[in-house]
């Protein structure tokens, strides 16, 4: 049922909701952390498939639903991420922290 | 021929607020020509000139206290206030710093990876010199105040010997701190985390110098017997800065060492 509500989510959606966990005017957090969580998403089921992935430090949003299709466990979370840092983030930023995925040099923990 | 119908003390004329503007001024423009120029003449001659500044200036206030006695009660009240005032200032100094510590270390941005310690920093172990180097400040408060009170019953010779460890505890902890910041894999150029570490604990490790040094004053003064059981301010003076220093590294610790690792 969660599967649904999640797909029904998605297809109404506009922009990102109020995330009571990042309340305030500055939304570098929700950002970031939702970008992280898409990057995350991807190698969580981190058992085999992406470690014997060519580039797995590309942050592959279709290797995220692929992998997580494999494991045979829902796919959404890795769109929602996608959704929300999206339409949060500055385009800039989500080019730097891709090009620093590719390089090796992102900061973040993933 | 008039004489002095109040408790003040009215100071002689004295050359040394000037010299010690002029040092100023020196080391300040000094400091510039360094950056612009790479000449250190002019700083050096703000730091001469500082240094004999303060050697020749509180030499005449142990001249016109212990030897020709116009620090009576009143005059020592104001000293007390003064000292009190300006160990209070040196609290806001290092305020500061421990804010701008917090500030970076709250809410750390994308670029230091989010978290804190960033990535890439590998911070000292809390529980290695760092906690030694708080036993040793605090032993060196407890010989302190064993100090002051072997002043008060009299005891020259356990007074003599205290301040002397006080002060050799004070050397230890200079030294090493010296040599962790010599071993220490990162820098003060290792963005936030470095400048806060360095900045913080650079200008503690400074005071704490300071203070040692107006320790061995005192220690000298003692030998000197300047001192009485009842009248050392400076003695005090020195105590209360060395408490102040001990607490500052305490924060020190707890904030940048521990938590911030």
């Amino acid at each position: 049922m969660m599967a649904e509500d999640i797909q029904a989510k998605l297809k109404n959606y506009k922009t990102a909701p109020f995330d009571a966990r990042f309340p305030n005017q500055n939304q570098t957090r929700n950002c970031f952390q939702n970008y992280l969580g898409m990057n995350i998403m991807w190698l969580l089921p981190v058992s085999t498939s992406w470690q014997r992935s060519p580039d797995y430090s590309k942050p592959d949003f279709h290797r995220c639903t692929k992998v997580l299709t494999a494991k045979g466990a829902d796919t959404t979370p890795c769109e929602w991420f996608r959704r929300v840092y999206k339409s949060l983030c500055p385009i800039s930023w989500i080019n730097k922290w891709n090009d620093q995925l590719e390089e090796g040099t992102f900061p973040g923990k993933i | 021929m008039a004489h002095q119908a109040h408790a003040y003390h009215m100071v002689d004329p004295s050359p040394w607020p000037l010299t010690g503007a002029t040092a100023a001024l020196l080391m300040t423009s000094g400091l510039a020509i360094w950056f612009h120029f790479h000449s250190l003449l002019l700083l050096y001659l703000g730091l001469t000139l500082l240094l004999l500044t303060m050697i020749q200036w509180w030499r005449d206030i142990i001249r016109e206290g212990t030897f020709q006695g116009h620090h009576t009660p009143p005059v020592q009240k104001g000293l007390r206030y003064g000292m009190i005032l300006f160990i209070t200032s040196e609290v806001f100094f290092f305020l500061g710093f421990f804010w701008a510590f917090y500030h970076s270390s709250l809410a750390p941005t994308p670029e230091l990876g989010g978290c804190w310690p960033p990535t890439g920093i590998n911070p000292l172990d809390p529980f290695k010199v760092p906690l030694l180097n708080t036993a040793v400040l605090l032993a060196s408060g407890v010989t302190v105040t064993w100090a002051h009170h072997s002043l008060m019953e009299g005891n020259r010779k356990e007074a003599i010997q205290a301040l002397t460890l006080t002060i050799i505890l004070g050397v230890y902890f200079t030294s090493l701190q010296a040599m962790e910041y010599y071993e220490a894999p990162f820098t003060i150029a290792d963005g936030v985390y470095g400048a806060t570490f360095y900045v913080a604990t650079g200008f503690h490790g400074l005071h704490v110098i300071i203070g040692s040094t107006f320790l061995a004053v005192c220690l000298m003064r003692q030998i000197q017997y300047h001192f009485t059981s009842e009248h050392h301010f400076g003695f005090e003076a020195a105590a209360w800065y060395w408490h102040f220093v001990d607490v500052v590294w305490l924060f020190l610790y707890v904030s940048i060492y521990w938590w911030g690792s």
